[in-house]
C-alpha cells in the first residue's frame, strides 16, 4: 500500500544558498501540478529545515532522523534495520513493531562516510560511479584501516606502493566503511532483519555487497533510498489536521538570511535573522532572552 | 585585614557550593564567585590549557583567568579521596598545581581532602580554616554550619525532584552528567533548556539519597571507584524505571565518563538511552537534531504504552 504518491524527485544542487534552491524547485512543482493539485500542506526536514519552513510557512518541521524512520516505514513496514550512510553523518535506526526504539549517530568524526569515500576516490583519480562499478569486480579486497580519514590514506599509498590491485583496495575502501560503521555507529546493536540501507552512500553498489557479506543477509536499498527523510515529512504534514495558506508567490518575494553578532553580553551569540523582503519575520540562535530579536 | 576570596564557578564548584559559600561566610571572608560561563570564559580556559584537557577543566582555567585580577586568593582545593570507593578523577588531584604552573602569579588558597593521606573533610576544613588565620573554634563553628547547610540543600533539592517524579502527564528524562555539566549554564545549559522548551521534565541522575545511590551502583558495576561516576550510577539505577529515558551528557574526552558511559549503555537495558558529547565548538544543530528525535522516539513510545 502506497500512502503517498510522488508528484516530482528531483535533487538541487544547493551551492550554499538553500532558499535559492528552494525557489527553483517551487518553480518546478508549480509546473508539475499545473493547477490540477492544491497545496494544504508543507513540511520541511534536515540542516535549513528551520530556515525553509520559515519562508514556506510549513506546519511540520521535522529532524531527519524522525523523518527517515517514517519515510522508510511507509515503502519497508517490517524493516527493523536502517542503515544510512550520508556525506557527514552516518546513523543506525532501530526499529520495532514500527516505531523507532533505539538509535545511534556518529559522534565527532566523519570517518567511514560519504566524503571519506569521495575524497579517497579523488585520490584514486576515479570518479564515484567508476569506483562503485570497480569494488564489484575484485575478489580479493585489500585490508585497509579505516578508524581515521588521514591514516586510512596513508594506509592506502602504502597498499598501493606494494602493489596491491586498484579494485582490491577500493573493495578494500568499501570494506572499510562497513567495518568502521558496524564497530563506531552500529556497535552493540542488534541488527535484525529486514535491513534497510540509505543515504547517499548506498548508491555504492560496493559498499551495498560488503554489508550483505558482513550481516550475511540480504540488504535492501530503495530507488527511492536518498529523498526517505522528504518522504517521511511528506506524511507527517499529510497527517496535519489544520490547512495552511500557500501561494506560489513566494518565488518572487526575497528571503535573506543575516547572521548578527549580539553584543548584549560574552557570549556573543550568533543570531540568525530571516528577512522577508527587508522584514524581520524570525529569528534564532539566541542563547538568553537578551538576545531576542524583536520579531514583528 | 580584609582578604578577598575568589572562587571560580566550575568542577568542584557544583558539588560545594553550599559547603564553600557557608564556610567562607561564617568566618565572615570576603568572597568573588565568577560569573556563569560565556563564550569569552571558555576561550581564555581554551588559551590556557593543553589541547588534551576535557572542555570541564578548560571552562575551570578560563574561570581562572577571570579571577586573576579581582581577588587576592584563588581557592583551588585538592579533593583526591573522600573514603572507600570514592575517588576523583585526577584532574582534581593536580587542579592547584596545574593553575599554579600556568599563573605563576596567581595566589592559591586551598585544603587537601584524601583519605588515603589521613585528611578527613573535617581535617581539610581545619587547615583551610588555620590559613585563614581563625581559631579552631571558630572554624568547627563554621564547618558544622556549612555542613548543615548542605544537607538542608541537598534535601530540598530531592524532595523537589521527588515531587516532579510524581507527575505523569509530561515526558521525563534522566539526565546523568557531573553537575559541573549539568549546572554550568553554557556546558549543560543548553541541553537542559531545550528539553525545557520540548516540554519534557529534566531529571538529574546527581540529585539523589547519596548512600542510597553508592548502593545501588553496585547492579551496574561494583568495581567503579570514582566517586562521581558511582553516584550517577546508583542515581540511574535509583530513578530509571520512573522516566521515559536516559541523556548522558560528557565533555571531549572525558576518561572516567569514557568508561562509564560506555558500560552504561550495555547493561543498562529496556530504557532508550543518547549519548550527547560536547566539545569547545559552538553552534547546537548537532545536539538540537540528536535531542529532537531522541524525544520523539519517548513520546511515540509513551502513546504506544498508554494505548496498550
Amino acid at each position: 500500500m502506497k500512502i503517498i504518491k510522488l508528484l516530482l524527485v528531483n535533487i538541487y544542487g544547493l551551492a550554499g544558498n538553500p532558499a535559492q534552491a528552494v525557489k527553483i524547485l517551487l518553480k518546478d512543482i508549480e509546473k508539475t501540478i499545473d493547477n490540477q493539485y492544491k497545496i494544504v500542506n508543507v513540511g520541511t526536514t534536515g540542516s535549513a529545515r528551520k530556515l525553509i519552513g520559515t519562508m514556506l510557512n510549513a506546519k511540520v518541521v521535522k529532524n531527519e532522523i524522525t523523518a527517515h524512520a517514517i519515510g522508510t516505514l511507509s515503502i519497508v513496514p517490517d524493516a527493523r534495520t536502517i542503515i544510512e550512510i550520508g556525506g557527514q553523518d552516518s546513523k543506525i535506526i532501530i526499529i520495532e513493531d514500527g516505531i523507532v526504539t533505539d538509535y545511534a549517530m556518529n559522534t565527532l568524526c566523519a570517518a567511514g562516510t560519504g566524503s571519506f569515500l569521495s575524497s579517497q576516490a579523488k585520490r584514486l583519480e576515479l570518479d564515484i560511479e567508476e569506483f562503485s562499478e570497480m569494488a564489484c569486480s575484485s575478489d580479493n579486497p585489500t585490508k585497509i584501516a579505516a578508524r581515521c580519514t588521514v591514516f586510512a590514506e596513508s594506509d592506502l599509498v602504502h597498499k598501493a606502493q606494494i602493489g596491491h590491485k586498484k579494485e582490491d583496495i577500493v573493495a578494500g575502501l568499501c570494506r572499510a566503511v562497513v567495518h568502521n560503521y558496524l564497530n563506531n555507529v552500529g556497535k552493540g546493536k542488534s541488527i535484525k532483519n529486514p535491513v534497510v540501507f540509505q543515504g547517499g552512500v548506498s548508491k555504492n553498489k560496493g559498499v551495498v555487497r560488503e554489508f550483505e557479506r558482513e550481516l550475511n543477509t540480504k540488504v535492501y536499498v530503495d530507488e527511492n533510498g536518498h529523498i526517505m527523510g522528504a518522504i517521511g515529512v511528506a506524511i507527517l504534514a499529510k497527517q496535519q489536521k489544520d490547512e495552511i495558506d500557500f501561494s506560489f508567490d513566494i518565488t518572487d518575494i526575497e528571503f535573506e538570511t543575516k547572521g548578527i553578532e549580539c553584543d548584549k553580553c560574552a557570549n556573543n551569540c550568533e543570531i540568525i535573522c530571516v528577512y522577508k523582503d527587508k522584514i524581520l519575520v524570525d529569528a534564532w540562535g539566541n542563547k538568553c532572552d537578551r538576545g531576542r530579536a524583536k520579531v514583528k | 585585614m580584609s582578604m578577598k576570596v575568589g572562587i571560580p564557578r566550575a568542577l568542584l564548584y557544583f558539588k560545594y557550593r553550599d559547603m564553600w559559600i557557608n564556610f567562607f561566610r561564617k568566618l565572615e571572608i570576603d568572597i568573588v564567585i565568577s560569573p556563569q560561563t560565556n563564550r569569552e570564559i571558555l576561550n581564555n580556559g581554551l588559551k590556557y590549557s593543553i589541547d588534551e584537557s576535557c572542555l570541564s577543566s578548560k571552562v575551570f582555567m578560563g574561570h581562572v583567568e577571570y579571577l586573576r585580577d579581582k581577588c587576592d586568593l584563588i581557592f583551588i582545593p585538592r579533593v583526591a579521596k573522600t573514603g572507600k570507593k570514592q575517588e576523583l578523577c585526577v584532574k582534581f588531584f593536580g587542579l592547584s598545581d596545574i593553575v599554579n604552573n600556568t599563573f605563576s602569579e596567581v595566589k592559591i588558597l586551598d585544603y587537601n581532602h584524601d583519605v588515603d593521606k589521613r585528611q578527613s573533610e573535617m581535617k581539610a576544613y581545619l587547615d583551610l580554616g588555620l590559613k585563614l588565620g581563625k581559631s579552631p573554634m571558630q572554624i568547627l563553628k563554621a564547618y558544622t554550619y556549612a555542613f548543615k547547610c548542605k544537607l538542608e540543600k541537598d534535601k530540598k533539592r530531592l524532595d523537589k525532584q521527588n515531587e516532579l517524579l510524581l507527575f505523569d502527564d509530561k515526558l521525563k528524562v534522566l539526565i546523568v552528567s557531573h553537575s559541573y555539566n549539568t549546572y554550568d549554564e553554557y556546558i549543560g545549559g543548553p541541553v537542559v533548556n531545550y528539553l525545557k522548551e520540548l516540554n519534557v521534565t529534566p531529571i538529574f541522575a546527581d540529585i539523589v539519597d547519596k548512600k542510597l545511590a553508592n548502593k545501588e551502583a553496585n547492579n551496574i558495576s561494583e568495581k567503579i571507584y570514582w566517586a562521581y561516576n558511582r553516584e550517577l550510577l546508583g542515581g540511574i539505577e535509583v530513578y530509571k524505571d520512573r522516566v521515559d529515558g536516559i541523556i548522558l551528557i560528557t565533555t571531549f574526552p572525558c576518561g572516567p565518563d569514557s568508561l562509564a558511559n560506555e558500560m552504561i549503555t550495555k547493561r543498562v537495558k529496556n530504557k532508550p538511552i543518547i549519548t550527547i558529547i560536547l566539545d569547545e565548538q559552538d553552534g547546537s544543530a548537532g545536539m538540537i537534531t540528536r535531542i529532537e528525535s531522541f524525544i520523539d522516539i519517548l513520546q511515540i513510545r509513551k502513546a504506544r504504552k498508554i494505548v496498550k
